[in-house]
């Protein structure tokens, strides 16, 4: 009997290193969708500059709401900047961000909880605001790696076809996106946490999402809703242009809070809650 | 003797779903507690309040002589806890699955694990989804002991084990009393607990019907016992014997029910030719009807 394999792992040391441990092939398999998504980007961008004229005037002849909801204000929507502005920022890039978090903080606890794999996790002696933040951690951990390779693969992809934005600027943007994804991820964590359900926590914080994306991107044309544009997440995202403009401390500060304060809650309802069992 | 556990009015409700009712029972120190009841008495529900799973409307319980609430994690380093529905990581191996829940418990040392493995016939090099219920819940059961916990918390400890399995699982259970070690253990079948338990408190709609001594219960324990004879036997000849009740004859078979030792009916058929002789376990309906004369529905 192979009872030797018993044996101690690093990666199963602790809650956080095997939460990671549990996402390194789902990790591998983003990667290269990430890496794939940057090489079309990249591909695109040279018709993007040939045709920097006619797309130009195309851009001139929008709608003013269309124009200042996914185009920067002040950057040529075809130079490097713009282009990435209007073709990765505004939809792409913090979809695919927000759907890994969100499905990492809603598995966090709940997914555990479903799976009925809990009871025995919570009886070790770690407490229950122990194990949340080490799954919180691991969120973080992954959307980074995930935001991380999304910004070296366009720096990297990018080059040999003159898509060269500023690699800083671009790091702030890709930063800001990291930032609305740990939002949302927290957000889901804290369904998670409160309700114990899955499917549910991710389905309310995909509607949340949703629901901020268009507060923030059609409301403004509207101009007595303007205001409510404030109470969007995705306002502090990349209204301030951080591609252009670098990232804008206040802004990243109502994000950081927003994940802050729904990792609060997750701790606090967690702690109060009875076990499904 | 310290309590190990103690109850006290330790009342849980469900929204408006009973959970378990105002229980008052402590456990001793070294003692092998049986938590006897039928499936949905409340069993889960009282293993889970004790270990800060579930909380209490009313009521408390302490274990190790602290708040099962407020010192749950201090608990949880000192008992082992096998829940009675739970899944393990499907991807990991069942080595690697001890592994983990060993450095979560602060240690590397993994030799009793391994012992265990061998003991209970389990390849940990198995990934966990292959595993057969019952290898998965050998694993449950080496995650539950494997730190030697002052007190173990088993909840239908033997359910898909194989009876060679069951008897080793008997066995580590006699090594923990005999270290002086804590058992809380509960099932739904009557003779898993007389073989293992110095106790048994049996539960029932949700409320601690009884608190028993193992020798006790067997005293007062009713079971039915199948004659059959090479000829014919008359019912007379067992009637009236020390603890025989309701002898029916058919031709060569009798039955009778028998409260506590069978000795004076076994003699008594020995003045004849028996062909065979079954005796039938007691369902915890029949205890019940031998403890308080009454059945499933009578009880509130």
């Amino acid at each position: 009997m192979a009872t030797e394999a018993i044996t101690t792992h690093r990666m199963l040391a602790s809650v956080l290193t095997k939460t990671i441990h549990d996402q390194r092939r789902a990790l591998v398999w983003w990667t290269l969708g990430l890496i794939g998504t940057a090489a079309m980007y990249a591909a695109i961008y040279p018709s993007v500059r040939a045709n920097a004229e006619t797309l130009n005037r195309f851009v001139k002849s929008m709608p003013e709401w269309l124009r200042t909801s996914f185009l920067s204000t002040s950057q040529d929507y075809t130079s490097p900047a713009g282009y990435l502005h209007t073709e990765l920022f505004s939809w792409l890039a913090p979809l695919l961000l927000l759907v890994y978090a969100i499905g990492a903080g809603a598995r966090a606890i709940a997914g555990e909880e479903e799976r009925r794999t809990l009871d025995i996790l919570l009886t070790t002696p770690l407490s229950r605001r122990r194990v949340v933040t080490d799954k919180f951690l691991a969120m973080v951990a992954g959307t980074g790696v995930l935001a991380a390779v999304l910004w070296a693969a366009i720096a990297g992809l990018g080059a040999p076809f003159d898509l060269r934005p500023d690699l800083l600027k671009f790091a702030a943007a890709v930063a800001s996106t990291f930032l609305l994804a740990l939002a949302f991820g927290s957000i889901a964590l804290a369904a998670g946490c409160a309700t114990g359900r899955r499917g549910l926590s991710v389905g309310v914080t995909s509607a949340l999402a949703a629901l901020s994306y268009l507060m923030d991107a059609l409301l403004p044309s509207l101009k007595s809703l303007a205001w409510v544009q404030r109470l969007s997440p995705f306002h502090y995202y990349a209204d301030h242009e951080p591609i252009t403009n670098g990232l804008d401390p206040l802004h990243a500060v109502v994000l950081l809070a927003i994940a802050g304060a729904a990792f609060a809650v997750a701790l606090w309802s967690f702690e109060r809650r009875d076990l499904a069992a | 003797m310290a309590d190990v556990i103690l109850a006290e009015r330790l009342t849980k409700w469900y929204g408006k779903q009973r959970g378990v009712l105002e229980l008052d029972f402590s456990v001793h120190q070294g003692e092998v507690f049986g938590y006897l009841g039928p499936n949905g008495a409340g069993k889960t529900t009282t293993i889970r309040l004790l270990l800060d799973l579930i909380r209490p409307t009313s009521g408390r319980a302490t274990v190790l002589g602290m708040d099962a609430r407020r010192d749950a994690v201090e608990i949880h380093g000192r008992v082992g806890y096998l829940p009675g529905e739970f899944a393990l990581y499907e991807n990991l191996t069942g080595a690697e699955y001890l592994a983990h829940l060993a450095a979560l418990r602060g240690t590397s040392d993994l030799r009793y694990a391994r012992t265990l493995a061998d003991r209970l016939d389990l390849d940990p090099s198995m990934r966990i989804a292959s595993l057969s219920h019952g290898n998965k819940q050998k694993v449950g059961l080496i995650q539950a002991f494997m730190h030697r916990p002052e007190l173990l918390v088993l909840d239908e400890p033997t359910q898909g084990l194989d009876p060679l399995i069951q008897q080793e699982f008997y066995r580590l259970i006699s090594e923990c009393r005999a270290d002086g070690r804590t058992v809380f253990l509960s099932s739904h079948v009557m003779p898993e607990v007389e073989r293992v338990c110095d106790r048994v408190g049996i539960i029932r709609e949700g409320r601690l019907v009884a608190v028993e001594d193992i020798g006790e219960l067997k005293a007062k324990e009713m079971r039915t016992i199948d004659l059959h004879f090479a000829n014919p036997v008359p019912p007379t000849a067992f009637e009236g014997l020390p603890g025989v009740r309701e002898v029916t004859a058919e031709g060569d078979r009798i039955r009778c029910t028998v409260v506590g030792h069978v000795d004076a009916l076994v003699k008594a058929a020995a003045a004849f030719e028996v062909v065979d002789l079954v005796s039938h376990e007691p369902t915890l309906e029949e205890i019940f009807l031998a403890f308080y004369g009454k059945g499933e529905r009578g009880g509130d």
